[in-house]
Formats: C-alpha cells, sequence, structure tokens
C-alpha cells in the first residue's frame, strides 16, 4: 500500500480499441487499429515504433487533430473518465486549451516566427484564463524560470530565432505547462536537439512530471529516450500496439518478436565491440493499405508458423501488466534467438578483420577553414576593417590507416561536416595541409585530377536532397561510372545492376525514381553510387541518421560488408555515440572546430576521458533501463565559433575546469598509449581515476 | 506540510452545462465524492456532493409524473451545485492544519483547491487522515510508545535524549494535550528494529514521565 492508495483510480487518459482512418483517392487507409492503453496521473507513457506506423496519429486522435481527411472509425477516447468522441468542436476546444497540452517535434515551427516570445507565452494565459497582461507577463516569467531559462525577462523580449534550439523547447514545455494540464502529450520532442541538450530537456521533463503531477504521452522512435523517461511504453507496428509493459520488461524481456527485433537493431554502449552487432530485421513495414492477412508481422517473423498467416491476433495479458499480440509469445520467449544463418559468416569475417598495422592513406596536418564573415561597420564597406571569421575546423591534425574507420563525433556547429567537406575539396583550406594516398589534396575539387576525384566520394546524410528527383537510379548510379570510365560504356548496366546487388536491392530498382523508393532505399542507393567509381576513401556524413533503427542497422552492416569487400577507407560523421562505437576503429572527438581526443575506439569510451567526452557519453540515451549511468550535464550551448573561448575552447562549460590555466593556455596533448591522445590541462593520471560512465550488468 | 503536496491535484472537473444524471453517473463510475464544476480556464463555478445531488421533495410536489422526468431530465449541474460564492475554498500554500481547522470548523470534508480563482486541486478529510497515517509511519513496523509528561518545558527533550542515549532513531513522534488529565501532555514516539522490552526498561527510567501505552505495529 502506498500514500497514494486513496486518490482517485480513474486513469488520466484511456484510449480504448481505437481506429483511425484516412481518407484517400484509394479508399480508406487504416492508419490506427485497435489501439487501447491508459496513462495514470503523474505517469509517463512510451510509444515507441518506426516512422509511419500511427504513433503521431494516435496522439492527434487524442486532441482531435486530424486534418480533414482523417477520423475517428471506432473506439473510445476517455479523458478523466469523459468520452472525447462525439464533442462539439467548442468543447473540445476548452478541454485541449485548459486540460490537455502538447509538444510538437520542431519548436521553430511551433512558434510564430513573427512574435516575441513574451507574447505568444502571455496570449496562452489571457486567451484561455482570461488574465490581465500584467498579470500574465509575471506568470510567464516564473514558468520560464521552473523549466531553468537563463535570463526570462530578455528571453521574453526576444523572438524565436533568436534562441537556439533547445532554448526554443523549453520555451514550448513552458507554454505547455502555464495551463498546468493534466496530460502532456510530446511528439518526438527531443528529436531536433544535440544528445546534450537532449538529456537536459528529458531530466526536466522528469523533474516537472514529478512537480505538476501531470501525465505524459511521450512518442519517439528512439528506444533510448523512452528508456530513460516512461515508466511503461507501447510499442507499435503498423498501426497496432504489438506489445505494452512496463519499461523494464519491455526492455529486459521483450515478448513480440519485433520487440525483440527491434532490440537487436539498437546499437548499444558499454558493451564491447565484438557483442554489439546489429541484426536488421528483414523486409520492410507493410503499408496500411496492403496489411498482410494474419499477423500484420508474419512477412518479417523469424518465428512464423502456419497460423499466423491465417488468424489476426489479439493483444492479450501474458504476465500480469505485460500484454502482446502474439498467439505464441510465450514459446518465443522461451526460445534463444539465433542469428539468420547468412549473417554468421559475414559477421565472423568483421571480427576477424583487425588492423594489422596498415599505411596511412589520408593525412592532415594542421588543417584550418575558416569562413569569412562579413561585418557592417563603415571600415570594413570600403575594406580596411579587420575580418572576422567562423573557424569551423582549426589546427585539425590526424592520419586514417588503409582499410579502418574513424569516426567523428560532436555536438552540432562543432565543425564535423566542414571537415569533410574541407577533405573533399568542397570548401577550400584556409590553411594547413591534407595528404591522400601521398598526394597532396590542399586543392579545391574543380582543380583536382579526375584520377584522385574518383578515389574521394561522399555519402551524404539526406539521401532526399542528394539525389536528382527526375533520373532514374539507374542513371544516378550510372553517372560516376560512365565519368570515371570505370568500366566499358557497354557494361554500364550491368555493372550498376551488379552494384545494385551489392546494397542488396535488385534489377527491378535500375528504371525506378527516386520518389518510388523508401528512406532507406533512397540510401542504399546512395552507398551505391559513392561505391561505384570504387574510391579508397569515403567520407559518411551522417549516413543514417535520418533513418529508422531498423533501416539504420540494415544500412550500418551494409557500410561494412562493401569497406570489407573494397578494402575501403572511411571517414565516419555522426552524433550518436553509439554508432560509431560499432562502426569504427578509431574515433575522434570534436569540439568546435578541434579535436579533443582521438584515439582507437575501445579507449575513448573508457577512462581516462577527456571532460567533453565523459559529458557526451553521460548525456546519451541507453536503451536498457538496468544500465547505469552517471549524470554529468553541461550547462548553456557551444560558444560561437566567431569568437571562440581562449585557451581551451572547452573552459567555458567544462564541469572540471581547473581554473586560470583553461583559460589563458591552450591544453597539451596528453598520450595515454596506442594512439590515444586527449588535449586537456587536467593531468592523464587524474583522467583516468575517473569513473567509468556507464556500467552494464553483464 | 502544505495543502500543495497532500491535495488531489488534476481532479476531476465538470462543465456546468452536463445534466444532474450524467453527473451522477460520472460520480458513481469513479468513485468520487465532490465534484467541482468548472468554466472556462478551469475557474471555479461550484461544487457539487452526492448529498446537493439529492432533489429536495418539496420541488417535486407541485408536478405531475410526466412533469417530473421532464424536470429532471432538464435539470442540469449548474442549477443544483452550490454556487462559487457560497464554496469555502483554500490556497494551495495553505498549511494542512489550516485546511484541518476549516474542514472541522465547517463541518465539510472537501475544500477546492485555488490558485488565483482557478482550481488546482482538491484536498478531502480522507487525503488529512493519509497525511497523518504518514505522521505516525503507520507503514514502517516499530514499538508505538506513549508516554503522558507534565506539560512543561523541557520534558519532550528528556525522553528524546533518553533514546538517543541509547542510540535509537525516532521513525515518528508527536504529542496532544492529555485528554483526561488536563495539565499533562501526551507524547507518542515510534521506534524501529529495537524490541519492546528495552525500550519500556530505558524509557521507565526517565524521571516523571509515565508509560501509558506500549505495542507493536
Amino acid at each position: 500500500m502506498t500514500i497514494n492508495d486513496h486518490r482517485i483510480k480513474t486513469p488520466i487518459l484511456e484510449v480504448r480499441d481505437l481506429a483511425i482512418s484516412y481518407k484517400t483517392r484509394k479508399g480508406d487507409v487504416p492508419a490506427v487499429r485497435d489501439v487501447s492503453f491508459e496513462i495514470h496521473r503523474g505517469e509517463a507513457h512510451g510509444i515507441v515504433g518506426e516512422s509511419g506506423c500511427g504513433k503521431s496519429t494516435v496522439a492527434f486522435g487524442v486532441v482531435n487533430f486530424l486534418g480533414r481527411n482523417g477520423r475517428i472509425v471506432g473506439g473510445s477516447i476517455l479523458f478523466q473518465g469523459q468520452e472525447l468522441r462525439g464533442r462539439s468542436e467548442e468543447e473540445l476546444r476548452r478541454l485541449r486549451g485548459d486540460q490537455i497540452a502538447m509538444v510538437y517535434q520542431d519548436p521553430m515551427q511551433a512558434l510564430n516566427p513573427s512574435l516575441r516570445i513574451g507574447d505568444q507565452l502571455s496570449e496562452v494565459l489571457i486567451v484561455h484564463r482570461g488574465l490581465s497582461k500584467e498579470e500574465a507577463y509575471d506568470k510567464c516569467i516564473d514558468m520560464l524560470n521552473r523549466v531553468y531559462m537563463p535570463d526570462p525577462e530578455v528571453v521574453m523580449e526576444r523572438y524565436p530565432h533568436q534562441l537556439s534550439g533547445g532554448q526554443q523547447q523549453r520555451v514550448v514545455i513552458a507554454m505547455a505547462l502555464l495551463n498546468n494540464p493534466a496530460l502532456l502529450i510530446m511528439d518526438e520532442p527531443t528529436t531536433a536537439l544535440d544528445v546534450t541538450v537532449e538529456a537536459a530537456v528529458l531530466d526536466l521533463i522528469d523533474e516537472l512530471r514529478r512537480e505538476f503531477d501531470t501525465a505524459i504521452m511521450y512518442i519517439t522512435h528512439n528506444l533510448g529516450v523512452i528508456a530513460r523517461v516512461s515508466d511503461r511504453a507501447g510499442v507499435m507496428y503498423a498501426g497496432e500496439m504489438v506489445e505494452r509493459a512496463t519499461v523494464e520488461e519491455v526492455f529486459l524481456n521483450p515478448l513480440h518478436p519485433y520487440t525483440q527485433g527491434l532490440m537487436r537493431c539498437v546499437p548499444k554502449l558499454g558493451l564491447s565491440k565484438e557483442s554489439s552487432y546489429l541484426y536488421p530485421i528483414r523486409g520492410r513495414v507493410p503499408s496500411p493499405a496492403e496489411l498482410p492477412p494474419g499477423c500484420i508481422f508474419e512477412p518479417r517473423c523469424d518465428h512464423v508458423r502456419p497460423q499466423c498467416g491465417q488468424t489476426h491476433p489479439e493483444l492479450r495479458e501474458v504476465a500480469p501488466g505485460h500484454f502482446v499480440r502474439c498467439s505464441f509469445a510465450e514459446e518465443i520467449a522461451a526460445q534463444e534467438w539465433q542469428p539468420p544463418e547468412d549473417l554468421i559468416p559475414d559477421l565472423a569475417a568483421l571480427v576477424a578483420r583487425k588492423a594489422e598495422a596498415a599505411e596511412p592513406i589520408l593525412h592532415l596536418q594542421n588543417v584550418r577553414t575558416y569562413y569569412e564573415q562579413e561585418r557592417k561597420s563603415l571600415t570594413s564597406l570600403v575594406g580596411l576593417g579587420k575580418k572576422q571569421y567562423v573557424k569551423a575546423v582549426d589546427d585539425v591534425s590526424f592520419e586514417i590507416p588503409k582499410g579502418c574507420t574513424l569516426g567523428v563525433v560532436g555536438e552540432s556547429g562543432c565543425g564535423k561536416s566542414t571537415l569533410a567537406k574541407t577533405i573533399v575539396g568542397l570548401e577550400p583550406l584556409t590553411d594547413g595541409k591534407v595528404e591522400f594516398l601521398g598526394f597532396d589534396i590542399s586543392v579545391p575539387v574543380s582543380d583536382r585530377d579526375l584520377e584522385l576525384i574518383k578515389e574521394l566520394q561522399m555519402i551524404f546524410q539526406n539521401p532526399d536532397s542528394t539525389m536528382n528527383p527526375s533520373f532514374t537510379v539507374g542513371h544516378q548510379i550510372g553517372r560516376p561510372l560512365r565519368r570515371f570510365k570505370t568500366v566499358p560504356r557497354g557494361q554500364v548496366r550491368g555493372e550498376v545492376i551488379r552494384l545494385l546487388e551489392a546494397v542488396k536491392l535488385d534489377e527491378s530498382y535500375y528504371d525506378r525514381l527516386p520518389r518510388q523508393l523508401s528512406g532507406g532505399e533512397k540510401q542504399r542507393v546512395g552507398i551505391a553510387r559513392a561505391f561505384a567509381a570504387r574510391p579508397d576513401l569515403v567520407l559518411c556524413d551522417e549516413p543514417v541518421s535520418s533513418l529508422d533503427v531498423s533501416v539504420q542497422a540494415a544500412v550500418l552492416n551494409l557500410l561494412l560488408e562493401i569497406q570489407q569487400r573494397y578494402d575501403t577507407t572511411m571517414l565516419f560523421i555522426a552524433h550518436d555515440l553509439s554508432v560509431v562505437r560499432f562502426f569504427s576503429d578509431y574515433v575522434a572527438v570534436m569540439y568546435l572546430g578541434k579535436f579533443c581526443e582521438i584515439g582507437p575506439a575501445e579507449a575513448i569510451y573508457a577512462p581516462p576521458y577527456h571532460p567533453y567526452t565523459e559529458a557526451l557519453l553521460s548525456a546519451v540515451p541507453i536503451p536498457d533501463p538496468s544500465a547505469k549511468q552517471k549524470r554529468i550535464r553541461l550547462s548553456g550551448s557551444v560558444p560561437s565559433a566567431l569568437n571562440p573561448p581562449s585557451g581551451c575552447r572547452f573552459n567555458t562549460r567544462c564541469p572540471r575546469k581547473l581554473g586560470d590555466i583553461c583559460e589563458t593556455e591552450e591544453p597539451p596533448y596528453r598520450d595515454a598509449g596506442g594512439g590515444h591522445r586527449i588535449f586537456c590541462h587536467i593531468p592523464l593520471e587524474e583522467l583516468r581515476k575517473l569513473e567509468p560512465i556507464v556500467t552494464v550488468k553483464p | 506540510m502544505l495543502v500543495k503536496d497532500y491535495m488531489t491535484k488534476h481532479p476531476l472537473m465538470v462543465q456546468p452545462t452536463i445534466s444532474v444524471v450524467e453527473a451522477q453517473r460520472y460520480m458513481g463510475e469513479n468513485n468520487i465524492r465532490h465534484l467541482p464544476i468548472v468554466g472556462k480556464g478551469k475557474r471555479l463555478l461550484g461544487l457539487v456532493t452526492r448529498q446537493t445531488l439529492l432533489v429536495h421533495p418539496a420541488t417535486l410536489g407541485s408536478l405531475n409524473v410526466w412533469e417530473i422526468t421532464r424536470f429532471l431530465s432538464d435539470l442540469t449541474i449548474g442549477d443544483v451545485m452550490v454556487k462559487a460564492k457560497d464554496v469555502i475554498t483554500i490556497e494551495k500554500d495553505a498549511t494542512i492544519e489550516e485546511a484541518a481547522r476549516i474542514m472541522v470548523e465547517k463541518k465539510i470534508g472537501c475544500l477546492p483547491v485555488l490558485e488565483e480563482g482557478v482550481v488546482v486541486g482538491v484536498i478531502t478529510e480522507i487525503d488529512l487522515l493519509a497525511e497523518l497515517m504518514e505522521m505516525m509511519a503507520t507503514r514502517v513496523s516499530g514499538v508505538r510508545v506513549t508516554v503522558r509528561m507534565p506539560d512543561q518545558r523541557g520534558e519532550l527533550a528528556k525522553l528524546v535524549s533518553a533514546i538517543s542515549a541509547q542510540g535509537w532513531g525516532i521513525l515518528a513522534c508527536g504529542g496532544v494535550p492529555s485528554p483526561k488529565d488536563p495539565g499533562k501532555w501526551d507524547a507518542v514516539v515510534k521506534i524501529r528494529d529495537v524490541p519492546k522490552e528495552e525500550i519500556v526498561a530505558a524509557l521507565e527510567k526517565v524521571e516523571g514521565q509515565e508509560i501509558v501505552d506500549v505495542r507493536e505495529i
């Protein structure tokens, strides 16, 4: 029994057998079917699933925000025991304003760019509560203080674009909490934020939940975030809820084959590299218009039985509080899962691949890339003023041995992409030297030899914007083949098909247009195109950040496999430390244009740490509720690269700052052995004594 | 120990337009005895309890059978509620003793908790009893001793120092003027992880105080 036993038992939100359809030209598309869950007071309920599985549709259904073509076709939504379906617009509007609030993914879109923050915030109180302007203003300041916004008075006078992403999201959360809602719906509130900012926002959400006793419906695709914020979670797949239980149960004892598959797809931090291979789920999510007749997961399931194709399983309670939509959940749970046969040899080969000391293929020495910034003073107008520079990459040196991968991590705006662009020749070098295969490649790409361009290829973050929408896939992959004359003209088609097969797509993709491909498929085409010229070095700029976990796992494995086959060297940029660990031989941590730590991948994830690496590791959401993670939070955001802090660049945010020395002197590099270098004033012995950030129970 | 820590936040509330029948069903389904009625911006308009919902027979006396049905089905919660001006409320930063005092004096079981006219919670007698239960650490097992002492300065300190001299910790402690013995004070202490006999032996030695009740809970 607890102190709250006498409280009202009615859930804040109870969704029963909810079904939502969208009207389209091809008829009704059942986007959500048979979804049930409940959220109690002060509880955070996570809803997790891949894109297009209906997570957001459920949320929009609750607030009746489905748009013109969407409508609830079945089931009921009870808010505090009162039915929301069939209410009048006016009643719903009042309820939404007074008792239900929603936070969306992109804070910039939730805020009106042409209104000051203060006006937007106080509008909520003026409209819904009828407060006077002055009263509302004071309340808004209070609330901004509550969400730990520095200088709330100043922020009230600003426009949204003058705030950083993390600050904007704080404003949106403050706005949502102004009316003290009973239910807060958060739709991917931290997806657009950096890990360090995300960690701070998640802490804030957790604290506010306890203080305001608000029930939270937390929607995300990130399993790590769910493990950190929620008490219970539901896993959605293709419009249905396939599993629902406490977070511990979902992560440590998943019973549905899809949930189990998802867990094997996420890179895990804390385990050794060998044990962190990813096993993608084969196939793809069925479109809601063409659902399989039986179990919706049947076409992709590893445990499939004859009945699965015929009967549609119901969500049933397998253990107390643990609901699963699978007819054979008990038997599946008891079985040891074995990776599919065809994956084993590949993975074994990957383990075998160990760097016998290879020759460095790429060598960077004191590389600097500055962007000139215009000033508006009169002297600069006539060309006499002192020039200002954004020091995007400042004095970076490293080398990559042939056939190895260097992972580069850091927050957004730290110069990772500029580094890649500089190497590939898209940005002119300001100073320093880049050597590739012994050739000097400090010149822009337009002055480079065709042979050299061929050896250096790039895979971009967003496959949508890097493909020409009006050319077929075959044409786009064939272009580098023709341009670099990799194969004779007559054999281009054959070679393209071979490449398509290498990225696990078949010949039928040759004549398709980019819009006929899913995100994961587009990224595969991007990879095929990069590898078409058989390059020696491939620069990958966040190639998997825009992809779903199961697709991400497949693409990462594919990259590894291709790298293996062609002995390609790679520079892999990511903001996710867990992905980099799985993928790289060496890891460099970048902050504000400089490396603060570089070394073999294993060494980066154990002490000695650079204080920045330590903070980054502490911020990564780990998809394992049993893992212990030490809590270090960085304050503030990355300072402007226009005017970086003197001395150690990290000194303004460093939790282990020593004193004046950090502000005046550039930190020396300390060699921790095995090529592991740390740029910090703190002596190595002390850094060695740091406790590991992440400890996982074996 | 303020009202805001013990109240039920986000209480179930309804709009004044719903019918009495619906409100009765709603209260029954969710097992609540008090229902605040709110308007725009969660401003308090009134309160109903199960008693308020009982229609006075005199009102119905002049109506015939058909009129009664009509009358009842048209009756909204706004018609029968205790209007906001007559509802006794409390601010969320008040102490719970204050809430208890008001409830005892007015002989009522529920106070809507307001913050500038907006309902932020509800505190009922059950919440206060839960608080009393917590204060006496009812959910933890230990030995509960009632000691009667003269109503003088320094007496409680004597008791406490006798306990701490043994190295024991006090789980909960409370005191009231002795109900049967004017000029005396009854203090209740709860001690964990110590056998009853040892406690009695130690506390008997305290001068001028007597143990009136010992029990293991």
